[in-house]
């Protein structure tokens, strides 16, 4: 089984294969040998292994680095359409454009290329828009601020561009999803 | 017979309490009822249905729409299910109306105790200006400011006089709500203008006052509980310097630069507030410390404070079952000497639905599975579980993780450990953040102050907490893939759905798929 997963922008080739009473992983060419053990539906313990586990013998012991141990968790997470990895307590965000896709793709918010499209990341109403249309925004620059869970939020622009479109003003109320303005 | 607002204190007799908040403080006030045998009424809104508080509880009543205005706010219908379940008390949790003078004396009035301070108390310490009045007269510093509330046409004239930086804050204020810093005279009437209209929306009250910023101060408070017989026993200072745009985000006990000397004048200077009101039940005096140790009152609050567990975790005692005590009319009768003295150090952080690699936007959603940590010396104050959405309506705190251990370097590894062992899967957490926060030198070091992590934050740009190494991310390569092939309805699952069977069912699918031998 052949499967495309995206971690942090960079994709990768993950093909696993059966072997012995675990599985063969190849990561980018890379074979991790995997025991991999169902705790529930979302969570697995996994032994992961350099050499397959047969190899493992009297003559040639484990060696640190072998047979470690890790806790995976792998859920939906709310919202994005992407996978919420944990790996022990760390969490990654998981894209897999595999055979099976879960849940839809991201559409280009915050891509490196493309119309940078803010929308409300929950329902609100709009305390403040801090730009105006033409204005030069620089990465990480604040554009709108929404009051939602009785905080103020500054949604902010993920890279530079051009404001090209407003779509809201002050005061306005919006839904979870609504696009509030575009960055070109 | 009572005058309205006075506080009733011959109720020996509560048998039942109702609860007039959600989450986990709801559920944190029915653990100590039940310990006193005393039975619980949950209220709920509509999308607080399957909330913990509510399972928790004995009886459970609808109070209106998710919207808090209209339910956990509205006064009438919290009376109307008190009287209908036949509660004799009322706890109101902290936020909400627990600081509401409106709220304690329509309890009082229906006949029922109020397991909090008099509507008296309340009004006046819920006054800013009022409550500097009131320091002021029991002999306690408090920092540089005006006295009453401002109109527009003398604000400039009295901010030159006290002087840059300056603090413009709501009479009615809490939680940074309706708060600006002022650094250039030139942004003072943008900066009035936007905490009147904060304070205006958050509290119906849009008056404001000024006060002087301090430098680097540092916010220790003093929790006392205060009975109906005239005692006041103030407890080991909270270190809650640790802010998030004004937001507490770790607290710890005792503070590291607190010294005996300095114990003794801020613990007296609060019993001494506190008596000066009259006040009872449990409430914290707020204070601001400066670099050179000398400390000014703040503001108080009162009624039980979101961060009371390491209070608890350091003296030994249970401050709600102390404030249901001292509603029913008991007598304090604990050793002054034994709250002053911390027994260890105890560390908590609030836990949150924020994404903390995204400006610490909330994270609403349906929380996918959650496993809190446990072991020597940990406490989790949780009103989240799995299967529950975060709603959008409230404020987005999952949980208080406290850590408890014999000296501070043990507490912050024990809390470090803690953090490892916290899951919360399905939503974005400020997990991540807590556990770079515990790493910092400047941390383990003590060197902060309120606006110590605004600063850092500011500083580091955006630069995610969560740096998974080459390892972990090959690894959630792995995992990810075996999930997908391994669960044919894992999205399901995964989407909070109930997957069948466990792991027989799963190993039956597997051999279905012919990826595993029978």
């Amino acid at each position: 089984m052949q499967y495309e997963v995206e971690i942090g922008g960079r994709p990768r080739r993950v093909v696993v294969t059966r072997s012995g009473g675990g599985f063969a992983v190849s990561v980018d060419g890379r074979t991790h040998f995997v025991d991999a053990a169902r705790i529930d539906a979302q969570t697995m313990s996994l032994v992961v292994d350099s050499v397959p586990p047969a190899e493992h013998s009297a003559a040639r012991p484990a060696s640190p680095g072998d047979r470690r141990g890790y806790e995976v968790n792998v859920a939906l997470l709310t919202g994005a359409g992407e996978l919420q990895v944990h790996v022990g307590p760390v969490p990654v965000v998981v894209s897999m454009n595999g055979r099976r896709r879960w849940g839809q793709k991201h559409d280009g918010h915050g891509a490196a290329s493309g119309p940078q499209k803010v929308v409300a990341p929950m329902p609100g109403k709009i305390v403040r828009v801090l730009v105006a249309a033409g204005d030069q925004v620089s990465p990480r620059q604040p554009v709108v601020v929404v009051e939602a869970m009785k905080m103020e939020n500054e949604l902010r622009a993920s890279r530079e561009g051009t404001i090209a479109e407003i779509h809201v003003r002050q005061g306005m109320s919006v839904e979870a999803g609504a696009l509030l303005l575009v960055i070109q | 017979m009572r005058k309205r607002g006075a506080p009733k204190y011959n109720h020996h007799d509560l048998k039942k309490v109702l609860i007039a908040n959600r989450g986990e403080i709801a559920v944190r006030v029915a653990r100590a009822c039940r310990e006193l045998g005393l039975s619980t009424v949950a209220v709920y809104s509509e999308c607080d249905r399957t909330a913990l508080h509510v399972r928790y509880a004995d009886e459970a009543y609808p109070i209106g729409p998710s919207a808090p205005r209209e339910s956990y706010l509205r006064i009438d219908r919290l009376i109307d299910a008190a009287e209908k379940s036949g509660a004799d008390a009322v706890h109101p949790g902290y936020g909400f109306l627990a600081e509401n003078e409106a709220f304690a004396a329509a309890v009082g009035d229906a006949g029922l105790t109020f397991i909090g301070p008099s509507p008296a108390a309340i009004k006046t310490m819920g006054s800013k200006t009022a409550a500097r009045a009131a320091a002021i007269r029991a002999g306690a510093p408090v920092v540089p400011g005006t006295e009453q509330p401002l109109a527009d046409a003398d604000i400039a004239g009295i901010a030159a006089s006290i002087g840059y930086p300056l603090l413009v804050k709501a009479v009615a204020g809490g939680g940074g709500k309706g708060m600006r810093t002022v650094t250039d005279p030139s942004d003072l009437v943008d900066a009035v203008r936007a905490a009147r209209s904060e304070a205006g929306a958050a509290f119906g009250d849009a008056s404001v006052y000024l006060e002087r910023r301090l430098t680097r101060p540092r916010h220790i408070e003093v929790q006392l509980l205060a009975d109906a017989h005239g005692t006041v026993v103030p407890f080991v200072e909270r270190e809650c310097s640790i802010q998030r745009r004004h937001q507490k985000v770790v607290e710890e006990s005792p503070s590291l630069v607190v010294s005996p000397a300095l114990r003794a004048a801020m613990t007296s200077a609060a019993a001494s507030i506190a008596s000066a009101v009259g006040y009872t039940n449990a409430g914290t005096i707020e204070f601001l410390v400066d670099e050179d140790g000398r400390f000014y009152f703040l503001e108080m609050n009162t009624r039980l404070q979101v961060e009371h567990p390491i209070t608890e975790l350091v003296t030994g005692l249970d401050l709600v079952r102390w404030q249901i005590r001292i509603a029913r009319g008991e007598k304090l009768d604990i050793d002054p000497a034994r709250m002053l003295t911390p027994h260890g150090h105890a560390i908590e952080c609030r836990i949150y639905a924020e994404d903390p690699d995204n400006n610490f936007l909330p994270s609403p959603g349906r929380i996918l599975q959650l496993r809190a940590p446990a072991g020597p010396g940990i406490r989790d104050d949780s009103g989240a579980a799995a299967g529950l959405d975060v709603p959008i309506f409230y404020d987005p705190m999952i949980s208080k993780l406290a850590a408890w251990a014999e000296d501070r370097p043990l507490a912050i590894a024990r809390m470090r450990r803690a953090l490892d062992e916290y899951l919360v899967a399905g939503i974005k957490t400020t997990l991540p953040f807590f556990r770079w926060l515990l790493a910092q030198r400047d941390f383990h070091d003590g060197r902060f102050h309120t606006t110590y992590l605004d600063e850092v934050l500011k500083a580091r740009n955006g630069v995610p907490f969560t740096e998974a190494s080459a390892e972990v991310e090959e690894i959630a390569a792995i995992g990810a893939a075996l999930q997908v092939m391994l669960s044919p309805s894992a999205s399901a699952s995964a989407a909070g759905c109930a997957a069948p069977g466990g792991p027989q069912a799963w190993r039956a699918r597997a051999r279905a798929e012919g990826l595993r031998g029978a």
